[in-house]
């Protein structure tokens, strides 16, 4: 069998260069080498190469096709050809398009959310979580290559190094079966929540009875220096607050000082997002919620007396 | 436009106990339907709604899913048939062997203009197998729609991705996977509830899909709970100020305000 190959592939730069470092590090216990998949312009390829990759697939950009989902039959057709170990892909919705529709396509399924590799006595497995982050499966591939997706931030970046040799091949465009014509590309705003950096979050849950009382808890947060996130029901259902600020297994995942919950009943698909906290406070009027089991203190009582209390003191404390 | 709007069954993730030994049994579950599921349901009955044609409920799973109140649960949400895939072996929740029954089945049931999917199952979370079974018919397929226009003989989709919102146009069939906050999925109406008892239900085998057996990509080694960051469990029960003050007590000491 030839050697094993670790490929990485990412529609985003900084991603690609994040799963490099991966592949590197997985191509070392393999005793492997490193391919990256480019689409779009050579100073990309270029850029994998001095990032650590011996060879690069480059697949020019077809001016037909506007996405890179087009490429999904000419990624199958390389992969059949050079039957890789690996495929790496980064956790994006493109990557998950992409990863799904191409193992689909070889007979296999995505390890999706892959956060380790453990190589033991010439077996591949892999770590991931499931059930909201209730529990860890790990798994292993039954076909020649394993496909996975990787989050941001699971692997380091390796520093460009220009004396890096390489090959790029550019590879044979397949012409897909069908393709959706982008009629337009609308650019999102970028979202004003920074939860993801904070260090003390306060996040209301459905015990916030109306509205307008969002108003106290971003008092609170105004006085702790605290930014604001929410349970699911908040952003997607009552649409109190933008989509972007809830916290869970469909959401953001937080890892600050602290996290104070608020009338959150601690679903387990809320507290996946919250794992990382240092400390994490929660007032309930309902001690059997499941949230204060998780907290490292909770106060059990009405939160419309407990947080005009909590607002006094901290201001008090200035 | 005959739509097949697929749903998981799934254990109740609150009902999922951990054994000593750090292994979950799922054994006192009740099995309901995969939370994120419903947006894909909503949408389909909306889109039926404003046509013409019949909305179609697919799920595969072991016996469990199989179940009186499951099924009249997926029917009073508004789909007119429900069509079971039941098998033992569909339960390691491996994509490509789900994503292949479910295109067998979309395959016998007939003509169907629109496969519609729900992000990812609230369990697993793998926002896989739409993709997947629509690459296994061959039919276009793309995830995280926002939002679907009817357009004459096509489809216009908002889908809606980290940095930017694309509008794709779709001919179909085709197999679409829907975001989580596409819609807001109605309760079902008494009138529903009695309806959905006297709509049709079939169940059909492997061997009704001339499938022997199922390929699985994947084979799980082991699963088990996460170790848990130790929490320090402080329970404060006191009148509003006093509660508050030892709260900011406690994180004043812990250096976190």
């Amino acid at each position: 069998m030839a050697t094993h190959e670790v490929w990485a592939y990412s529609e985003k730069p900084a991603f690609l260069a994040e799963l490099i470092g991966g592949a590197r590090v997985l191509a070392e216990n393999l005793g492997g080498s490193i391919v990256a998949v480019v689409i779009g312009p050579r100073t990309e390829a270029e850029k994998a190469i001095s990032l650590g990759a011996s060879k690069v697939f480059l697949l020019d950009k077809n001016k037909e096709s506007t996405m890179v989902e087009d490429y999904v039959p000419t990624l199958a057709n390389l992969v059949n050809e050079q039957g890789p170990s690996v495929l790496l892909f980064g956790a994006t919705k493109r990557g998950k398009a992409i990863a799904g529709r191409l193992a689909a396509r070889i007979g296999t399924s995505v390890i999706t959310d892959a956060q380790d590799f453990i190589y033991d006595q010439g077996q591949l497995s892999v770590r991931h979580m499931i059930f909201g982050g209730g529990a860890v499966r790990i798994e292993k591939a039954l076909t020649q290559t394993l496909v996975a997706t990787i989050r941001a931030g699971v692997f380091d970046t390796p520093i460009i190094d220009e004396s890096i040799m390489g090959e790029i091949i550019e590879a044979h465009y397949v012409e897909p079966a069908w393709r959706m014509s982008c009629l337009e590309h609308r650019e999102k705003k970028l979202t004003t929540s920074n939860l993801a950096a904070a260090k003390r979050v306060v996040c209301p849950g459905r015990g916030i009875s109306k509205r307008e009382d969002l108003a106290l808890i971003n008092d609170l947060a105004q006085v702790l220096e605290a930014e604001v996130g929410c349970t699911r029901p908040l952003a997607e259902g009552l649409d109190w607050m933008p989509r972007d600020h809830y916290i869970g297994v469909s959401g953001a995942s937080i890892a600050p000082d602290l996290y104070l919950g608020i009338g959150v009943s601690g679903q387990v698909q809320h507290t996946v997002g919250i794992v990382g906290a240092r400390i994490i406070a929660a007032i309930n009027k309902d001690k059997n919620a499941p949230i204060i089991a998780q907290a490292d203190y909770g106060i059990i009582g009405d939160l419309y007396e407990i947080v005009p209390s909590l607002i006094k003191f901290l201001k008090a404390r200035k | 436009m005959n739509i097949v709007t697929c749903f998981k069954s799934t254990p109740d993730s609150k009902d999922i106990e951990i054994k000593s030994d750090g292994l979950l049994s799922l054994e006192k579950a009740e099995w309901i339907i995969s939370e994120y599921d419903l947006q894909a349901v909503e949408t389909a009955v909306k889109l039926v709604e404003s046509s013409s044609g019949k909305v179609i409920a697919l799920s595969a799973g072991p016996t469990n899913i199989s179940n009186s109140k499951l099924k009249k649960d997926i029917l009073s949400r508004g789909p007119d048939e429900l069509y079971l895939i039941i098998d033992n072996r569909l339960c390691e929740n491996d994509t490509y062997a789900t994503a292949t029954v479910l295109s067998k089945a979309i395959q016998k049931i007939g003509p169907v203009d629109l496969v519609l999917c729900g992000e990812g199952s609230s369990d697993l979370y793998f926002q896989q197998v739409g993709l997947q079974v629509g690459e296994m018919l061959g039919w276009p397929t793309i995830n995280s729609v926002g939002k679907i226009e009817v357009s004459s003989d096509h489809l216009v989709i908002e889908r809606d991705l980290e940095d930017e919102v694309e509008i794709l146009e779709v001919y179909l069939p085709a197999v679409l996977s829907v975001t989580t906050y596409i819609n807001l999925p109605r309760l079902p109406t008494m009138k529903e509830i009695i309806k959905a008892g006297q709509k049709p239900v079939i169940e059909w085998s492997l061997q009704d899909l001339n499938l022997s057996d199922i390929k699985t990509g994947v084979e799980v080694i082991s699963l088990k709970a996460p170790d848990q960051v130790g929490r320090k469990n402080i329970t404060i029960e006191a009148e509003p100020d006093e509660a508050a003050g030892l709260l900011i007590n406690y994180l004043s000491n812990d250096g976190v305000i």
